[in-house]
């Protein structure tokens, strides 16, 4: 399975750890960075999130210029051309994206446009259109699960055309992410648990496609450690900060993998059906799991045996008899989903969801085909073998 | 350093080998759309008038062909009448020359980012599926099976030698200049 050619880039440096917020500002002044922006959603502001990163800055003598915290969950062109307006008029220097994947994203293009120029975002939309470095920018996470603060994508959808614009480009990585435990300390059961399973998937899609490379598996399997070692005593005490930064550092690593492998059918599937159904996408990550390993089996025996070893543990894997590993992994995946479900009632299957109807598979089924990251699965996948795959996960 | 006379052959050879496949695959996804109906069904959900190329960056070979309608594509050459809306890009000549000659699966090239992807991604996709059908249509099973992730259970001999026989014929009137493409 190993790819005899590859490609690794993340220049990204990762701040984590207890206090990690506070070398924020140091980080800034490096930059020359005077005015900095937040770019967060109501729901941080809410929560209490923005707080500690207002204080960490006026602490380190760095006055934040302009916060703009109404990101909505699907970010739109309208509001990037917001927070550039906004960006300008308060003649700021510098991008901190406090949130999750939409905040994070709406950061990312809200940079594009501030640095380059104009308001027209749909001119940089698309692979390697930008051509030099964009203005200073941070990335605060505050879900532990979609890995943006390591990838260089945003996606933006244009409300007036009706179509998601994708932007790819190493200069939309940030110039340093910070991790600090707090910021995921409040986060939700249910959203730690979706989101868990979105960097558990990151890591296993990762680890069994076909872009798999060396350097990405070590990330791949690390992630895929702390996820299987943190995310159930987490999910019991869920002031548990020692876990909730491993599952913050798991997040990133998976991102960091993913991101130089790629993703497979599991996204295809969970693309398709956010799109149709609109559930959330660390939820469509855990219905759709272990049925795409299942489909894939007979091409990834291997390294989804090997999984077994960090997902479970070396005495599990060593009392597992090696034809049986790649199973076991599976069964392994089953079981945490049983327990999330338990915990938190994390849907197991589409009907659990109560979102989605039996009528809408084959739908789902034909827009999965048209997925970019289905040409990752090892397995080559037709639409009757993704419609067999949806119905199999409905219950 | 200079450089040999063996390897400028070498390289003219490859050259010509990847424009030569590019002229071929590009009459060969013509002639498929009118004898095969899957692929036929997969190209329809493109829009009329839409621009597809294979090209090899800085300044090697171009592939063109345009979806005409229903379902149709129409080999142009190297020259597209207006601006592309979909194009994969080989890197190198090394990167087109090892897709062409079935070193490496179109599938892997992705993964390996052998190629980049300008335009939409769902078409892109779409497109694949069209060129790993022609593929297995049009080569022998021995070589199909380098060039695509699965060699489909589905196709049967009968119907892969009936299909490429066609398409082999449409091809080679196409070569002479005696295409009837929408018959």
């Amino acid at each position: 399975m190993s790819s005899r050619f590859f490609e690794f880039f993340c220049p990204v440096k990762v701040i984590a750890g207890k206090a990690a917020l506070e070398h924020l500002p140091w980080e800034m002044q490096g930059l020359s960075v005077k005015r900095p922006m937040i770019v967060t959603d109501k729901g941080i502001h809410q929560a209490g999130l923005l707080e500690p990163v207002l204080a960490a800055c006026r602490e380190g003598g760095v006055q934040i210029a302009a916060i703009f915290d109404d990101v909505p969950p699907d970010s739109s062109t309208s509001v990037v051309r917001e927070i550039a307006t906004l960006y300008r008029d308060k003649h700021c220097d510098a991008i901190i994206a406090l949130g999750g994947g939409s905040a994070i994203d709406t950061g990312k293009a809200a940079n594009i446009l501030v640095s380059m120029g104009g308001d027209d975002l749909e001119q940089y939309s698309g692979a390697g259109i930008l051509k030099h470095p964009l203005r200073p920018f941070f990335v605060i996470p505050t879900t532990a699960g979609t890995g943006s603060e390591v990838t260089s994508v945003a996606v933006i959808s244009d409300e007036q055309r009706g179509v998601k614009l994708p932007f790819t480009s190493s200069f939309l990585l940030p110039d340093a992410a910070i991790i600090d435990p707090r910021m995921t300390l409040t986060l939700p059961p249910h959203i730690t648990a979706a989101t868990a399973m979105d960097a558990l998937t990151h890591a296993t899609e990762a680890f069994i496609g076909l872009a798999k490379n060396p350097l990405s598996d070590a990330y791949a399997t690390a992630a895929i450690q702390k996820i299987g070692q943190w995310l159930l005593p987490v999910m019991n005490d869920p002031k548990n900060e020692e876990g909730r930064l491993e599952l913050a550092l798991a997040s990133t690593m998976a991102g960091i993998a993913f991101s130089n492998s790629m993703v497979g059918l599991v996204h295809a599937l969970g693309h398709a059906t956010g799109a149709k159904c609109h559930l959330p996408h660390g939820v469509c990550m855990s219905l759709y799991l272990p049925y795409a390993l299942e489909y894939n089996l007979e091409y990834i025996r291997e390294p989804l045996g090997e999984l077994l070893l960090h997902l479970e543990g070396p005495e599990r894997y060593a009392q597992t008899p090696t034809e049986q590993r790649a199973e076991s992994c599976i069964a392994a995946i089953r079981a945490l989903r049983d327990q999330l479900h338990q915990r938190c009632g994390l849907p197991r299957t589409l009907e659990e969801t109560g979102q989605v109807e039996f009528s809408q598979l084959e739908a789902i089924a034909q827009l999965a085909l048209d997925d970019g990251a289905i040409l990752f699965s090892p397995q080559e996948v037709s639409f009757e073998d993704a419609h067999a795959l949806v119905c199999r996960a409905w219950s | 350093m200079e450089i040999r006379p063996f390897q400028t052959l070498t390289l003219r050879a490859r050259r010509f080998y990847v424009g030569a496949m590019f002229q071929v695959m590009g009459r060969a996804l013509q002639a498929m759309t009118e004898v095969d109906g899957e692929a036929c069904r997969e190209t329809r959900q493109l829009p009329p008038g839409f621009l597809f190329e294979m090209r090899v960056l800085p300044s090697g070979p171009v592939m063109v062909v345009e979806h005409t309608k229903d379902g149709r594509l129409r080999f142009l050459g190297t020259d597209a009448p207006r601006p592309i809306n979909l194009s994969i890009q080989f890197k190198h000549m090394v990167h087109a020359f090892r897709v062409v000659s079935f070193q490496e699966k179109t599938a892997i090239a992705f993964a390996n980012e052998r190629m980049l992807v300008d335009g939409d991604i769902a078409y892109a996709v779409r497109m694949t599926r069209v060129l790993n059908r022609l593929e297995t249509f049009i080569l022998p099973r021995f070589l199909a099976v380098r060039a695509v992730k699965q060699y489909p259970r589905s196709l049967g001999f009968v119907e892969k030698t009936a299909g490429a026989a066609r398409i082999y014929l449409r091809v080679l009137r196409n070569l002479i200049g005696n295409e009837r493409p929408y018959e």
